[in-house]
């Protein structure tokens, strides 16, 4: 119990330290990079005095280390500064992206778990027949496509062609709504978000799928699934309760992986799709220059992905033992 | 003895790909790939970047349906412009580049023989169906319904741009320089007509009044008036001093002069004076028509359609296609507008001149696509190889020294986890100017990491094999044992991870570039699909999206088939990918 705990509070304390790395390496990337951030605020017949008094006001004036201090000081306490582009502070926009992108990132994971790794199963059952070439082929076709063109694809076909869904956007314009809560559980929301998570779902399908159908291979060959065979259980039950379990593990692993890839790949299906979350955000920003928006997106969705690639080594531990000894 | 054993290393994978028909399979399409890159300049059909024009005798029909009126592409009229038309009494001629003449009778077009080259620019029917045409170099031909032709010599080399019978043996020729041909053509005899103005502008376009009269128009606002009975010429005064391109006057003395800038002349009857009247666009007017009844059209450049009904106001209707309009042909029963000079071949499906369509601009979509492989396969390989070299000696040198090594290692790959790849990317454009640089960089920096834990998870096996102590207990430098007894050993999983890595990479540059984050001014698959995205026309364009991603998709896929036959090669307990 004890090496368990202390398991988690060294996983936690290497989350935070990974997240401090990178936010004082976003910070030196943007001194680094940029000579004067305050240019993107200039308009024609600013004077020296008035620029500086910009400078002044937004600190630039201090030494480079007090400034280093004064950000993330402002971080811990959850200031992410004040958008050049929509006038508002930070921290208001990238709350409301953030919960875009959630919900569209994690249906679309589950349902490329939820579906790759009991076919994956299912495949190895069926090695060497047709249904299993065809499956690998299948997952590999999706994972070698690359995701805004499936989004393309899938546009022209079910939403131009067909017609049977909206083609953008999270729901259909005027909207109001009181709550976060009335705005995702509407039959016109989940409308939208059909598309956009089948797509990311089938990108992602091919790892589960591939990975499960090679272990449980492998966990075949092990002993004690022939002592469950000896034992005169149903195949069934050996396919699924047994050797399935054990073959989970690898997929767990690569479901931390794929998080971490998820949310950044999030970037191409929300432009894709007109999907108003984090990463088609970040892309905006650094379209309109907007700084504080594009440094603090990046530094939140990072700890999103270590908070997540957290959770799922917690949840590692429950599936197998012997990691929380390590 | 050691290059040796590198390359006993390296057999091994080889053997594998070509020991497994799917990586037989995927070797040769990853080669074709290559040599498409390779040799883009000689494939490609055309500049990729080129704006590609082409020119057809267009046709257009009017057609209304649900109340809308519109006017409809029909298939084109062979492959020249067509400059001019005139319809009398169920035969219908239109005339154009390089000689061309269409006949149309029964309802259908087909394309007469003709012993003329010249660019024909006029063309006017008789009672009896027999059709004078006339064009550039002072070319003018008579055309008998028995389908022969009789040419005549004129003058002087100039331009002929508008024909009217005056009766069955006299025709009036205009043109370039005011000229002003009177034709006998029974004996073939040319008498040239005296212009007032004399200051050599050209003359577009003639037509018979209803009193025995005949109009002549021209540049400048040009308009002179021929007496039937002594065949003078006086200038007469009309609103405006634009270009006049056309005049068509009705049996009913209606009559319409079209010209630049949208100039509208109109006149009822033969008793009113010429008005001008509004336009609905600014664009130059080629050709006017107008009816019995006073239903009026212009046509012009860019497919502008204009129509009037009697009394009423001029109105821009749609048409099809942009070709530039030229020439009207009014029937009992169809109205038809024909032209086309060069246009820009924009948004054209596959077809045998381009096989992969053009975008909006016009360009080739095939050649595009061929030299797209160039930046893919450049990012591909270079990327794969910076991540495999920089990933397979931070695992190596992590997993041989252990200890406080390898935890610095491991923490700074446990870094770059949790840095999320496509936001990255975007940071590091914002900060540093989008290039292929920046691109490989980007790609190469957030891959590392799955190559070093792999490769560290091996050599921590390999560090306590027997063959490793042996060394070690010879006195071999660290240095030595890692990279001439580990190395070759972990040789197959860096191939592998090479494999996939270059899949991994391509992805990642279409990525990047259809973010718009790519090198300016290059080609690549995803900036392809970039370009097809912002112009909006990939929803009707589907040959525009289809190219790039099955290209995409073909080359990933057939480094994946190779992986997975290196994946045998490599520990077969190891199924970590990205």
């Amino acid at each position: 119990m004890s090496s368990r705990r202390s398991y988690l509070i060294r996983r936690v304390l290497h989350g935070f330290m990974a997240l401090f790395i990178i936010a004082t390496l976003l910070f030196f990337l943007f001194r680094l990079g940029l000579p004067d951030p305050t240019a993107a605020l200039i308009t024609e017949g600013l004077n020296p005095e008035e620029r500086e008094r910009i400078r002044a006001s937004f600190g630039l004036d201090r030494p480079i280390w007090e400034q280093y201090f004064i950000y993330l000081a402002n971080i811990v306490q959850g200031d992410f500064g004040y958008s050049f582009h929509y006038r508002a502070p930070v921290a208001d926009i990238i709350w409301e992206r953030l919960g875009n992108t959630m919900i569209l990132m994690l249906p679309a994971i589950v349902l490329a778990y939820g579906v790759g790794a009991p076919l994956g199963a299912w495949l190895s059952w069926r090695r060497g027949s047709r249904a299993d070439t065809s499956g690998i082929f299948v997952g590999l076709m999706f994972r070698s496509a690359p995701m805004f063109w499936t989004g393309m694809i899938a546009i022209l076909i079910f939403g131009i062609g067909l017609g049977w869904l909206p083609t953008s956007g999270m729901r259909t314009l005027p909207y109001d709504a009181s709550g976060f809560l009335d705005k995702i559980f509407t039959l016109d929301f989940l409308h939208h978000l059909i598309l956009p998570a089948l797509v990311v779902a089938l990108y992602y399908l091919g790892s589960p799928l591939l990975i499960m159908r090679n272990t449980m291979l492998e966990v075949y060959g092990e002993d004690f699934i022939e002592m469950a065979r000896a034992k005169g259980l149903p195949e069934r039950r050996i396919l699924y309760a047994h050797a399935a379990r054990n073959a989970l593990l690898p997929v767990v692993t690569q479901l931390a992986v794929t998080i971490g890839l998820a949310a950044g790949g999030q970037v191409v299906v929300e432009v894709v799709f007109s999907w108003p979350g984090l990463g088609r955000e970040i892309l905006n920003s650094v379209r309109t220059s907007d700084f504080p928006l594009a440094q603090a997106s990046f530094l939140v969705m990072a700890a999103f992905v270590i908070t997540l690639n957290l959770l799922v080594d917690i949840l590692y531990t429950m599936l197998d033992p012997r990691v929380s000894f390590k | 003895m050691n290059r040796s054993r590198l390359m006993k290393s390296a057999q091994e994978p080889i053997r594998a790909i070509l020991g497994d028909r799917l990586a037989l399979v995927g070797l040769a399409v990853l080669l074709s790939i290559i040599a498409m890159a390779l040799f883009a300049p000689v494939l490609s059909t055309h500049a990729p970047l080129a704006v590609n024009e082409r020119e057809e005798g267009s046709l257009f029909t009017r057609s209304v349906g649900d109340g809308q009126v519109r006017w409809q592409a029909s298939p084109p009229l062979g492959e020249a412009t067509l400059n001019a038309a005139d319809y009398r009494d169920g035969l219908g001629m239109a005339v154009g580049r390089d000689g061309v003449v269409w006949r149309y009778a029964g309802g259908d077009w087909s394309r007469l023989d003709t012993p003329l080259t010249a660019t024909l620019n006029a063309v006017n029917i008789r009672e009896d169906g027999a059709t004078l045409v006339a064009g550039a170099q002072g070319t003018v031909a008579l055309w008998t319904p028995d389908d022969s032709w009789q040419t005549f010599a004129m003058p002087e080399p100039l331009n002929v741009n508008g024909i009217a019978w005056r009766d069955a043996d006299t025709a009036l020729l205009v043109g370039g320089g005011e000229t002003v041909w009177q034709l006998d053509l029974t004996s073939g005899e040319v008498t040239s007509l005296e212009s007032p103005v004399g200051r050599g502008f050209d003359l577009n376009g003639v037509a018979l009044d209803t009193d025995g009269s005949a109009w002549l128009v021209g540049d400048r606002g040009l308009a002179l008036r021929l007496d039937p009975d002594d065949d003078s010429l006086t200038l007469e005064r009309l609103p405006g001093n634009r270009e006049l391109n056309h005049i068509h006057i009705a049996d009913s003395g209606a009559g319409l002069i079209v010209g630049e800038r949208g100039t509208l002349l109109v006149r009822d009857d033969a008793e009113a004076s010429w008005q001008s009247q509004d336009a609905p666009d600014s664009r130059a007017m080629r050709a006017g028509w107008i009816t019995d009844e006073g239903h009026a059209f212009a046509v012009g450049r860019s497919g502008i359609v204009f129509e009037r009904e009697p009394g009423g106001n001029w109105q821009l209707v749609p048409s099809d296609e942009e070709r530039h309009l030229r020439a009207l042909m009014v029937t009992e029963s169809h109205y038809f507008a024909l032209g086309s000079d060069r246009f820009v071949n924009r948004l054209a499906p596959p077809s045998g001149e381009h096989w992969f369509g053009t975008d909006h601009l016009g360009r080739d979509l095939y050649s595009q696509n061929v030299h797209g492989s160039q930046i893919a396969l450049l990012v591909g390989f270079l990327g794969a190889a910076l991540v495999v070299l920089i990933g397979a000696n931070v695992g190596l040198v992590a997993g041989y020294f252990r200890g406080r090594t390898e935890t610095v290692l491991m923490r700074t790959v446990d870094v770059m986890y949790g840095i999320p790849f496509e936001p990255f990317a975007l940071i590091l454009v914002l900060l540093f100017e989008p290039s292929l640089f920046i691109v490989i960089l980007a790609v190469s920096l957030l891959t590392w990491r799955t190559v070093a834990r792999l490769i560290r998870s091996q050599v921590l096996s390999l560090r306590e094999r027997p063959f490793v102590k042996a060394a070690r207990v010879a006195g071999a430098s660290d240095l030595r044992i890692m990279y001439l007894h580990i190395f070759p050993n972990v040789m197959p999983l860096v191939f592998l991870e090479l494999a996939i890595i270059v899949g991994v990479s391509i992805i990642a540059e279409a990525t990047l570039s259809f973010l718009g984050l790519g090198p300016p001014q290059s080609i690549s698959w995803g900036g392809i699909l970039h370009n097809a995205r912002l112009s909006g026309a990939w929803r009707e364009a589907w040959w525009w999206n289809l190219p790039p991603g099955l290209l995409i998709m073909i080359t990933v896929l057939s480094v994946f088939f190779i992986s997975r036959s290196l994946e045998l090669v490599a520990n077969p307990r190891l199924r970590a990918r990205r």
